[in-house]
């Protein structure tokens, strides 16, 4: 059974004049224990993906989805205090900046204790506040901190940004969530800190069979830590599969562009060589193109392009364009719109 | 890169000019502007405009009431007081004092307090202190009574009122500009063009002074609206303008003993100082929307 | 080849100005020295506070150098004079949305280090900006716009396009591309390789990319707490770290590499 089953989520911005669709009929699965990474760059809409999945949009945005499943219950037929309760219980996030996310003039202990559930504290209340202490104790253990009393007794400046982030995942991690949703956690990190958080979301991952969704514009930073990757442009759906297909397999011209141009990636290109690039600039929200919005840009687009391709699965491989790249021999099942 | 028209069927304007779109479509903050340039109007053409002198009575027309009133006269549209004054008359030449006056003063120390707070923010260590802090002593005392204070040492007169409010007033410009100069020179904008070789004053003039005119327009309202009262009360209690003249404050002081008989005297001219506040608050209050506005874009 | 800049033991300290007896020295960057040829690329790693930034800074001219000096074709650069050393050092900051001033158009902006620096007329000038932004890509009618009509990637071009229109030496880009999507840093590297091979630039990479920095540049220098721990030819520095410092940067990247491969 998937954890998840979203099917052709839509995410509207209404606005005086006209409204936008800023994201455009996206379909996301996940499966239990799965690190599933979700790879757009700037507009793709990856994070208003993740926050219409827990729930924080405002009212500026109209979501709507054909199919919203968690955990086999089917999320539009309940009403939105059950459904905001059942997601905020299973689904936890955590933000680009862990500084701006935590308030200021709190000690971190004080905030890591409001985090924790009070049904979650078994004793009578003069023990209660001894147990919360000793809970986030262990939360930040978890988060591989160990010296917790300095840490708990500082504020939020006085933690680098890593220590901070990894706050925030203990403050994540207090309500014993099921998916953790982390929208860019390393973002304006050093590359040592970025690889130290990384490895806390996998052991968590593992340990835990925690699922995780890992958001992130850049692909060659977080392969190394996925099982299954979603790449979407522009508020589209591009392409899904795991990550061998999508790193070295791509069909999509899109998902090959992105590999192609990252220096990482392409160790066999001798130095300071052309890099393989996408030509123009990523389309801004009030000037989208009809159809697939890659077209302009594409090096494959053709006449039918003006039309939105739709999905095709080949083997668990999915893909959206009406010419993907070498096709594996024979396409299992060519159906529209494919169950995911 | 990007295709050559691209862009045509689309104005894009200065971020001037998209502040101003913004504030175009708030139409409380318009009605305000509406007001405000009504005013300004009046108080630059009134005197050309008024119907009747200001200072000469009609000795037959005493304390005749508004016009809609049953004993109303139509060529006294809001009355005579009680030296057969034409109301209108009156309050039209009172703009030009009140409400003009209050806009020159504005005008008058925000030049003054720019400049000194620009220079406050481009020197640093004692210099710049003394610059921000040395007007500051005026912040101590009241406003109000350090106008009446000053009056009392030169005398009364609306000249020497405009002066009061004047040196009341620098203190809040010089801190609001040496702020947003402080804040705007740290930005990486600035740097570059140093990196440019541009002098301090080059930089002052062409990088920040734009993006801080609105900062110092919205403090410049806030001014006007504590000006306008200023002049006005000095006028009340008869520390400003001096009677014959129309003053607002001047007038409605003047009518208080006949407040019984005839209550147009009094309620006309408070009526006007409360729309030239209101107008000029709701600018203010439109100018700092449409910039939060700009900025949340 | 010989040397186009020069850097010979630069160093930045400073002086707490609290204690008036005792006074407390902090050493930012101990004296540093290397030296860059034309068509070259130098890279600088290293962690938070390594000093890298300062660095760059101290290169440009934004902060003044407690010693040592930096001399460009042997001549030695004063320390205090804009004028001179940005026609020679130009510098491309990580953030190109605060280093455009919201309130001039491109071609005020563009102007700018033109009117300053040189002495062409204004006909020269406009037409120095139109072939100067066409030079990164972008079209000569755009300098009526606003900064705010661009996008990230196109506003680091206009920062290139203001960079090089003195046609200096050096550029010295800090985390110039960090900030940027992937498809668009990869065009960026183009341009600003291309750019290298035609006015033959040198160019000073800050980054922590260790991806770009191994496409990209010829020598690389780690620094380390305000001091140069590692430099050297970037392939071997890359595939043969000796500090540990150089170690521990290169350990995570390389293991995602490594891991790509195979």
């Amino acid at each position: 059974m998937n954890l998840l089953d979203i099917r052709n989520l839509s995410i509207e911005l209404i606005s005086d004049d006209q409204s936008i669709l800023a994201v455009d009929k996206v379909s996301l699965s996940m499966k239990e224990g799965e690190v599933r990474g979700l790879v757009g760059e700037s507009g793709s809409g990856k994070s208003l993906l993740a926050q219409a999945l827990v729930g924080v949009l405002d009212d500026k945005w109209r979501v709507h989805a054909d199919r919203f499943h968690w955990r086999g219950i089917d999320l539009l037929s309940l009403s939105i205090e059950e459904r905001k309760a059942l997601l905020s219980r299973d689904i936890a996030m955590i933000f680009q900046e862990p500084m701006a996310c935590l308030d200021p003039t709190t000690m971190i202990g004080e905030q890591l204790i409001e985090a924790i559930d009070d049904g979650q504290l078994t004793g009578y209340f003069w023990q209660r506040k001894q147990q919360r202490q000793s809970a986030a104790i262990k939360l930040l253990h978890k988060v591989g901190i160990k010296d917790h009393t300095i840490c708990l007794k500082s504020y939020p400046h006085q933690l680098t940004e890593a220590l901070c982030q990894r706050v925030m995942i203990a403050m994540a991690l207090a309500r014993r969530p099921i998916l953790l949703v982390a929208d860019e956690p390393t973002a304006a990190m050093e590359s040592i800190n970025e690889g130290q958080i990384y490895r806390l979301l996998a052991s968590l991952n593992q340990l835990k069979s925690m699922s995780i969704l890992l958001i992130s514009h850049d692909l060659d930073n977080i392969t190394h830590w996925t099982n299954t990757i979603t790449v979407m442009y522009s508020g589209q759906f591009v392409e899904a599969g795991t990550t061998n297909q999508i790193f070295n397999k791509p069909m999509h011209p899109y998902t090959r562009a992105l590999v192609d141009s990252s220096p990482s990636a392409n160790l066999h290109l001798p130095a300071k060589s052309r890099l393989k690039t996408l030509p123009g600039s990523i389309p801004i929200l009030q000037h989208l193109p009809i159809g697939c919005r890659l077209g302009p840009r594409c090096p494959r687009a053709q006449q039918d392009c003006v039309k939105a391709p739709s999905v095709t699965n080949f083997h668990g491989h999915k893909v959206s364009c009406h010419f993907p790249l070498k096709p594996l021999s024979n396409p299992a099942k060519k159906t529209k719109k494919t169950v995911c | 890169m990007a295709r050559d028209k691209i862009y045509l069927e689309e104005v894009f304007p200065s971020p001037f000019m998209q502040w101003w779109l913004i504030f175009r479509k708030t139409p409380v903050a318009m009605i305000g502007f509406s007001c405000f340039l009504f005013l300004i109007v009046l108080a630059i053409f009134g005197p050309i405009l008024a119907p009747h002198s200001p200072v000469e009575g009609q000795l037959d027309m005493l304390l005749l009431p508004p016009a809609w009133h049953i004993d109303g006269n139509v060529s006294y549209l809001l009355g005579t007081d009680e030296l057969g004054r034409d109301m209108l008359s009156r309050l039209m030449y009172g703009t030009s004092l009140t409400f003009g006056l209050s806009f020159i003063v504005v005008i008058i120390s925000m030049a003054i307090g720019v400049v000194i707070g620009s220079l406050s923010a481009l020197t640093t260590g004692i210099k710049s202190s003394f610059l921000n802090h040395f007007l500051d002593v005026i912040l101590s005392i009241p406003s109000l009574l350090l106008a009446i204070v000053i009056v009392a040492i030169l005398g009364p007169g609306i000249a020497n009122t405009v002066w009061a409010v004047v040196l009341v007033l620098i203190p809040q410009f010089i801190h609001t500009t040496r702020y947003a100069v402080k804040e705007e020179s740290r930005k990486g904008y600035v740097l570059a063009s140093r990196l440019d070789g541009a002098s301090p004053f080059r930089v002052l003039y062409y990088s920040i002074f734009p993006n801080i005119t609105d900062r110092i327009m919205g403090q410049a309202t806030l001014a006007q609206s504590a000006a306008i009262l200023d002049i006005a009360t000095l006028g009340f209690l008869g520390l400003g303008a001096q009677i014959p003249l129309p003053e607002w404050g001047a007038t409605l002081a003047n009518g208080l003993d006949l407040f019984y008989i005839a209550p147009w005297t009094v309620y006309l001219p408070g009526l006007a100082i409360l729309f030239a506040v209101v107008a000029t608050n709701l600018v203010g209050e439109g100018i700092r929307h449409s910039l939060k506005l700009r900025k949340d874009r | 080849m010989s040397a186009l800049i020069e850097v010979k033991d630069l160093s930045r300290s400073y002086q707490h100005k609290n204690y008036w007896f005792n006074k407390k020295t902090t050493t930012v960057l101990a004296p540093i020295s290397f030296s860059i040829e034309a068509y070259q690329t130098l890279a600088i790693i290293g962690e938070t506070g390594s000093g890298k930034s300062t660095l760059a800074k101290l290169l440009v001219g934004a902060e003044p150098a407690s010693g040592g000096g930096i001399y460009l074709n042997g001549q030695a650069l004063e320390s205090a004079s804009y004028k001179q050393r940005c026609q020679h050092i130009r510098m491309i900051f990580q953030d190109s949305g605060t280093t455009l001033n919201p309130s001039l158009t491109i071609l005020q902006l563009l102007d700018e280090p033109l009117r300053l620096n040189t002495q062409f007329d204004e006909n020269k000038r406009k037409e120095l900006i139109r072939t100067t932004l066409q030079k990164v890509g972008l079209l000569g009618d755009h300098m009526n716009f606003y900064p705010h009509m661009f996008s990230g990637g196109q506003k680091q071009r206009i920062s290139l396009a203001r960079a090089i229109i003195l046609e200096p030496k050096v550029i010295i880009l800090d985390e110039a591309l960090a900030s940027l999507d992937p498809s668009l840093r990869s065009q960026m590297i183009n341009l600003l390789l291309d750019l290298q091979n035609q006015m033959g630039l040198a160019y000073i990479l800050i980054s922590h990319n260790l991806g770009i920095i191994r496409h990209f540049s010829d020598n690389i220098m780690v620094l380390s707490q305000g001091e140069v721990v590692e430099s050297g030819k970037t392939r071997d520095v890359i595939s043969k770290p000796q500090h540990k410092v150089t170690q521990k940067l290169l350990v995570n990247q390389n293991f995602q590499l490594k891991a790509k491969i195979k």
